[in-house]
């Protein structure tokens, strides 16, 4: 049954969820656990998942270790890392992006560079996290080196609002920092140093007096 | 393992007093043993242990302050159980609603409509409005998934099931659960398709019409057809099958759960066969060589031709027979061999086997195994065979046993086996040197002769040979010691094959005496050899008869004969040598020389067309009566689901109105009679 | 008040290494604990009367008990996934002071007979996953961890697990199926993780301030640590508090503390010009108190008196300047997206509160959706396989409960602006 989907008013709003509207493409071989002898692997990144793997009584308890060493090393977790990944596991690549496909820090599609999480749960919205949000699109929507999500708590609403900058915790943040923060990254410098969260002291005043 | 001993708990569910096994699920106990039904989606007990997920069993279990999912609670003495408080109720309305929410109703154009389970738990347990307003999800469909099944994402409810039988039934582990939440689907890798050997399963797991069939898709509703409950030939397994028939066809196969056969089962060649029924090129009529082609004749003239060409060979005929031959049949051709012609050379075995005394050590009843033991027992060796190859549900039922922890797996194959990753031990031998590896075997178990001398001569490695020993005897296994019962259960699932051939008696023996040493004839049940003929019904044809007698020809020794132009007559039941057979170009002459070539077919195969001078039309399985033996002994009935084909006569009064025509005399019911007598009285189930 | 016991000088420079924690006395509460037999140790979590600080706040020594003694693999858990909305104590405590919470995990274990752990945080912790995994480094090389501790014949090998962004991951058997390798959903009880956990062993899991308070209950004592707090709300406790107050941040608190001192004494209260409307005691998913709550005790009973939970410790206070329908609204984007999916009426009741409170906002719902998204409450809570379901429906229902007739005018006012909008629209 051949339907053109852009012609069905129903569809026209595309699948809001990617993958829904796919199907399997029968030309292609069942997806099993990869042979090692037909599928290379680097060396490092077969190391990395093997280190991983050592940790465990169990080697698949690896995966989500392994989905991440991909995604360091192809910037998402392509099909060809996936399958690698799969081959050193000696799982189906299936599995390992069932399991992916979980966690929102997981890349299931190309995307940038730069991983920008704006938290805009319930703290953060409090004190703008949304103006925030729409300054990261605004400014760095559209560029490809970047990934601008909105992410649940990150659990740093002691700096509300705030993003994860490549990992680095940076607030309390105006919307008026974005730009700086964005060209900061694109110089390849540390993102707003001193918001940054690693560097802040606690609150609680008894910490503070009660050091010795 | 033997099987656990079940003690009876009686608890009480809306007021009933029911007695169940203990530790059987609340669903399953109420249902089976209370005739009382608590609506279900997620849980399925053939897949394995419950999920909880769909929460549609809620129940109100006295003392527990929280509604309880049915399918995953325990039933213990004295437990009193409601399942239509209003509590219930609005739960189990409530989950019905949230279930629709995104279900698109379109039940109208539904496949499952009908026989939908979500039809009938929202008509028998759902609040009959909605109040969700908002617009629902839309999206393409049907998709492919494979070849074979098409997959509708709007109407899934998302019950795991599917993934569920694909990750912990058949783990092939290709179908996974995508993304998270609300936006979980069902799919695959980079849009791989679902192909495994089982796949099929899950159009019939599934409780909606999100995974259809693509040969089943739009070609009848439930209220057009009728199911005909009969059984798979296709394997020796003999699956239990339901027949959907419209009109006179067979539209689909599903199953007819049978524990003790297929545990709820098919593989996809038993499930998608039956497409080759209805197809235009099946004979349906009987052919006679005229003039170098085959044409179509009046029975009167293929009987009468195919007379004559018996008459004239005399005893100088040979008959091979297939393993999708009933034993009626089988029982019919040996008499009129053996009475009417005076011939003993009848084969039912591709390549040749033990000789009396030896087969019918192997027979012996005190040390076969049954399917169910797989399951149970502590050790299963999987000898010279590839079960999903060669009985595939069988393969499931192994890796059951394996997964539920109870059962050591060792595989001892001359190639790769899919169960390898699931075994403790895994040996490799050279291909045909199944005889000399279970020598090996007996020597590593503490019989006779030198392991290392005899694993050379199998081209096995000596050390994988004592692995497998190890497995069989428990040597490293904590539980033998811990309870240290006297006994151990292994099954050893061996293959035809390792009997074929000219060491035939010493493979016999030596597996004998790998019995005898592991202790599998000391009549208890739970241990044991189990073997799987080379074909559909094998074993019943060898308990039949269809077997040549000590000295005369057996299946190599008659294309041989033909071949020296010994045997003017050869009749193929069911078989065409030249595909199914070993040794093809020595069956090309025979089948050249042979001036009568006798065949029941069902299609015109190479050695049909080139070479059969009188060719019958054969039936299919699902136009079949009679009866079989599966592999581990049980006599079962086909049963006909449709009409035959075109001109087609039942094959056994072929057979009958021949073995008249060639002067033997007697009605055919009392060869049925006298053919049903043998195997339990398999006529009349 | 009590000396503050986890946070006590958690701003010396270089605590994080263990020449520093040790010369604070780091590590002596383990070579005490050594010293002792693991029934007595677990006498005395039990007698200290410490309740779990992740949220549920079950007595840690009586969960250690649970676990069948004897000579078999056992697993001790950190659950380090702090991702309850509002919350992030464990994070200060992992990054400034990791030791703590190796040595108290390494007690529970010794007491539990557990001979493998796993710290599992949360993904996007990554500086705190880094500190812990150089902290375990010093511990193994210092003889802390390894085969044979101290010499006193007791091994112990320890691995940071790191997330990858999964609320539902915090939920205990979420957690361990994702611990090993798996989509993070939550597991049938029972059975429970004390007697088939990870890789079915029996499995502790605790949450980090629960680990790191251990030492120093080793340290004093289990009666001089019940003495601290109230009665069933023994010693100290981390709280977050964040959202409308000026001086956001990790406070520790002898439980017991007036509400009011914590929001407006601690924290410095609302901006200048506002007050409290309402606050969540325990993250997200405790239901709602309103201003007239601030002056209940802050301690486990107390609140669950009010109706509502102390949960992972976190305050959130929303002043006057929002609507309760911006709050409801963020509270149920946040759980329906955090839903695993595995149940029916979690995966799709959060889904359709979420669309239902955006009606709300756009002008399309009326009254009536009031009624049916409480309904819809209802029959979430207690039916779900894990308590995430729940953890929405009550603050959304605490929330329709208490600001009723606020929802109502909203409902009105916006479909009133809709429908301006859509006539305007129409004339235009
Ligand atoms: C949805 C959900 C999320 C949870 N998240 C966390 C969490 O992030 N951190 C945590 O320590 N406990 C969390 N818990 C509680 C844990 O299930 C568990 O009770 C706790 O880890 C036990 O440790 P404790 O006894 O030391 O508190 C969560 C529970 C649920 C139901
Ligand atoms: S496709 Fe069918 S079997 Fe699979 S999860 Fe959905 S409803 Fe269940
Ligand atoms: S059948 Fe019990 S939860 Fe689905």
């Amino acid at each position: 049954m051949t339907i053109d989907p852009s012609s069905v008013a129903r569809y026209a709003g595309g699948s809001r969820i990617p993958g829904w509207d796919d199907s399997a493409d029968l030309e292609k071989d069942p997806a099993v656990v990869p042979d090692p002898a037909t599928t290379p692997v680097p060396d490092d990144l077969r190391a990395e998942i093997e280190a991983e793997m050592a940790k465990y009584p169990e080697p698949e308890a690896a995966t989500i270790a392994a989905l991440k060493a991909v995604q360091r090393r192809y910037g998402w977790c392509s099909p060809e890392g996936v399958v690698q990944a799969a081959c050193v596991l000696q799982l189906t690549p299936g599995d390992l992006v069932g399991v992916g496909s979980f966690y929102d820090m997981l890349n299931m599609r190309p995307a940038g560079r730069n991983a920008i999480y704006v938290c805009t749960n319930i703290s953060c919205s409090l004190c703008g996290a949304h103006d925030l949000f729409a300054a990261f699109q605004e400014h760095a929507g559209d560029d490809h080196d970047f990934q601008v999500k909105s992410f649940e708590c990150l659990g740093a609403c002691d700096i509300a609002p705030m993003a994860s900058v490549n990992g680095q915790y940076v607030g309390p943040l105006d919307p008026a920092d974005v730009p700086t923060l964005l060209q900061q990254l694109r110089d390849g410098q540390e993102p707003l140093p001193e918001k940054q969260l690693a560097r802040r002291p606690s609150a609680d005043p008894n910490a503070r007096g009660s050091a010795s | 393992m033997p099987r656990p001993v079940v003690d009876l708990v009686t608890f009480t569910v809306d007021g009933r007093e029911v007695t169940a096994p203990q530790n059987s699920m609340l669903v399953d106990a109420a249902l089976q043993y209370g005739d009382i039904e608590i609506p279900v989606f997620c849980y399925e007990r053939k897949i394995g242990p419950p999920v909880g997920a769909c929460r549609m069993c809620l129940v109100e279990v006295e003392g527990v302050p929280k509604l309880q999912a049915g399918c995953a609670t325990a039933v213990k003495d004295g437990m009193v159980v409601h399942t239509n408080t209003p509590r219930v109720k609005e739960a189990q309305e409530a989950v019905l609603e949230f279930l629709l929410i995104n279900h698109p109703l379109d039940c109208p154009v539904c496949d499952k409509g009908g026989e939908c389970p979500l039809q009938d738990k929202s008509f028998g347990w759902g609040g009959g409005i909605s109040r969700f307003v908002e617009p629902k999800r839309h999206f393409e469909k049907p998709l492919a998934l494979s070849p074979l099944i098409a997959i509708d994402r709007e109407r899934c409810i998302l019950c795991y099931r599917c993934v569920r039988f694909s990750q912990e039934v058949s783990e092939d582990y290709q179908l996974v659960l995508h993304d998270r939440g609300a936006h979980t689907f069902v799919g695959t890798f980079d849009g791989h398709p679902y192909v495994a050997p089982f796949s099929g399963n899950i159009i019939e797991l599934c409780p909606v019409g999100a995974l259809t069939s693509q040969a089943y898709r739009f070609r009848a509703r439930p209220w057009d057809v009728e199911g005909g409950g009969s059984i798979c030939t296709h394997c020796p397994t003999q699956c239990n099958v339901t027949f959907t028939v419209r009109d006179e066809r067979v539209l689909r196969v599903m199953g007819r759960d049978n524990e003790a056969v297929d545990d709820g089962w098919l593989c996809d060649r038993g499930r998608f066969a039956y497409q080759a029924i209805h197809v235009d090129d099946r004979i349906t009529q009987p052919l006679l060589r005229d003039g170098g082609a085959l044409v179509p004749v009046t029975w009167e003239r293929a009987l009468e031709a195919a007379a004559a060409g018996l008459k004239r060979a005399g005893s100088d005929v040979g008959a091979v027979v297939g393993g999708a031959t009933t034993n009626e049949e089988g029982h019919l051709l040996a008499r009129l061999l053996r009475e009417g012609l005076g011939s003993e050379n009848i084969d039912s075995r591709p390549a040749g086997g033990p000789s009396t005394g030896v087969r019918t050590a192997l027979a012996a009843p005190a040390l076969q195994a049954t399917i169910p033991d797989l399951e149970f027992a502590h050790a299963v060796l999987v000898l010279d065979t590839e079960p999903v190859d060669d009985a595939p549900v069988i393969d499931l039922r192994i890796r059951k046993g394996v997964r539920r922890g109870a059962v050591k797996l060792a595989v001892a194959t001359s190639r790769p086996s899919s169960l390898d990753p699931n075994a403790e031990a895994v040996a490799r031998f050279a291909p045909g040197a199944g005889e000399a590896f279970v020598a090996a075997l007996d020597a590593a178990l503490g019989g006779t002769g030198d392991l290392a001398e005899l694993a050379d001569r199998a081209g096995a490695d000596a050390d994988a040979v004592q692995a497998v020993a190890d497995v069989l005897t428990g040597r490293d296994d904590a539980r033998t010691h811990d309870d240290a019962p006297a006994t151990r259960d292994v099954v050893i699932l061996w293959g035809e094959r390792l009997t074929a051939g000219e060491r035939a008696d010493h493979a016999g023996r030596n597996l004998l005496n790998v019995a005898r040493h592991l202790d599998l004839g000391a009549s208890r049940d739970g241990a044991g050899l189990l073997e799987i003929p080379a074909g559909g019904n094998n074993r019943g044809l060898r308990e039949v008869g269809v077997l040549p007698a000590e000295g005369a020809l057996d299946t190599a020794g008659i294309a041989a004969a033909a071949a020296e132009g010994r045997l003017p007559a050869l009749y193929l039941l069911h078989t065409d040598p030249l595909l199914d057979l070993p040794d093809r170009s020595t069956w090309l002459r025979a089948l050249d020389k042979a001036s009568t070539v006798i065949a029941h077919a069902a299609f015109l195969t190479e050695g049909i067309s080139e070479h059969a001078t009188v060719v019958f039309p054969a039936e299919s399985h699902a136009e079949k009566e009679g009866t079989m033996v599966n592999l581990d002994g049980r006599a079962q009935r086909l049963r006909r689901a449709i009409g035959r084909q075109g001109e087609s006569r039942a094959e056994w009064q072929v057979l009958t109105d021949l073995a008249g025509r060639i002067g033997l005399a007697r009605g055919p019911g009392q060869a049925l009679r006298r053919a049903a007598g043998l195997p339990r009285g398999a006529w009349g189930m | 008040m009590t000396d503050i016991l986890l946070f006590r000088g958690i701003d010396e420079p270089g605590l994080a290494t263990i020449d520093v924690y040790e010369r604070r006395g780091g590590y002596k509460a383990l070579r005490s604990a050594l010293g002792q037999t693991p029934e007595a140790l677990i006498d005395t979590l039990k007698g200290a009367g410490l309740r779990g600080r992740g949220g549920a706040g079950f007595n840690m020594g009586v969960k250690a008990s649970f676990l069948p003694k004897g000579n078999i693999q056992k697993y001790v858990v950190c659950n380090a996934d702090e991702s309850e909305p509002g919350t992030f104590k464990d994070r200060e405590l992992m990054q400034k002071n990791p030791h703590q919470l190796v040595e108290g995990l390494i007690i529970a274990a010794y007491a539990v007979g557990a001979s493998k752990s796993f710290i599992y945080i949360r993904g996007e912790y990554g500086l705190q996953a880094d500190m812990l995994d150089a902290a375990i480094g010093e511990a193994e090389a210092a003889g802390y961890l390894g085969d044979d501790i101290l010499g006193s014949g007791f091994g112990l090998s320890l691995y940071v697990s790191r997330g990858a962004g999964a609320y539902i991951c915090g939920e205990e058997t979420g957690l361990l199926d994702s611990l090993e390798g798996k989509r993070g959903n939550p597991r049938l009880k029972p059975p429970f993780p004390a007697n088939a956990g990870l890789f079915q062993g029996p499995t502790l899991i605790n949450n980090v301030e629960t680990l790191s308070t251990i030492p120093h209950i080793i340290e004093m004592g289990a009666e001089a640590y019940a003495r601290i707090g109230v009665e069933n709300s023994a010693g100290t406790k981390l709280v977050s508090i964040s959202g409308n107050v000026q001086r956001p941040g990790n406070y520790e608190i002898e439980l017991g503390m007036s509400s009011r001192d914590i929001v407006f004494g601690l924290a410095g209260g609302p901006p200048e010009g506002r007050s409290v409307k309402l606050w969540f005691p325990g993250g997200s998913s405790s239901p709602v108190l309103t201003a007239d709550d601030l002056d209940l005790s802050y301690d486990f009973d107390t609140l669950a008196k009010a109706g509502s939970m102390l949960g992972s410790g976190a305050i959130i206070v929303v002043d006057d300047s929002n609507s309760v329908v911006d709050i409801a609204l963020w509270t149920a984007k946040f759980y329906a997206h955090e839903s695993c999916g595995k149940c029916t009426p979690c995966r799709e009741g959060t889904t359709w509160t979420h669309t239902m409170l955006g009606r709300i906002k756009d002008g399309s719902a009326t009254p009536m959706d009031l009624d049916i998204m409480a309904s819809v409450q209802e029959h979430i809570i207690g039916n779900c396989l894990c308590v995430l379901g729940d953890a929405m429906a009550m603050p959304i229902a605490s929330m329709i409960q208490k600001f009723r007739s606020e929802f109502e005018e909203y409902i009105e006012t916006a479909r009133a602006r809709s429908e301006q909008a859509l006539v305007a629209g129409a004339a235009r």
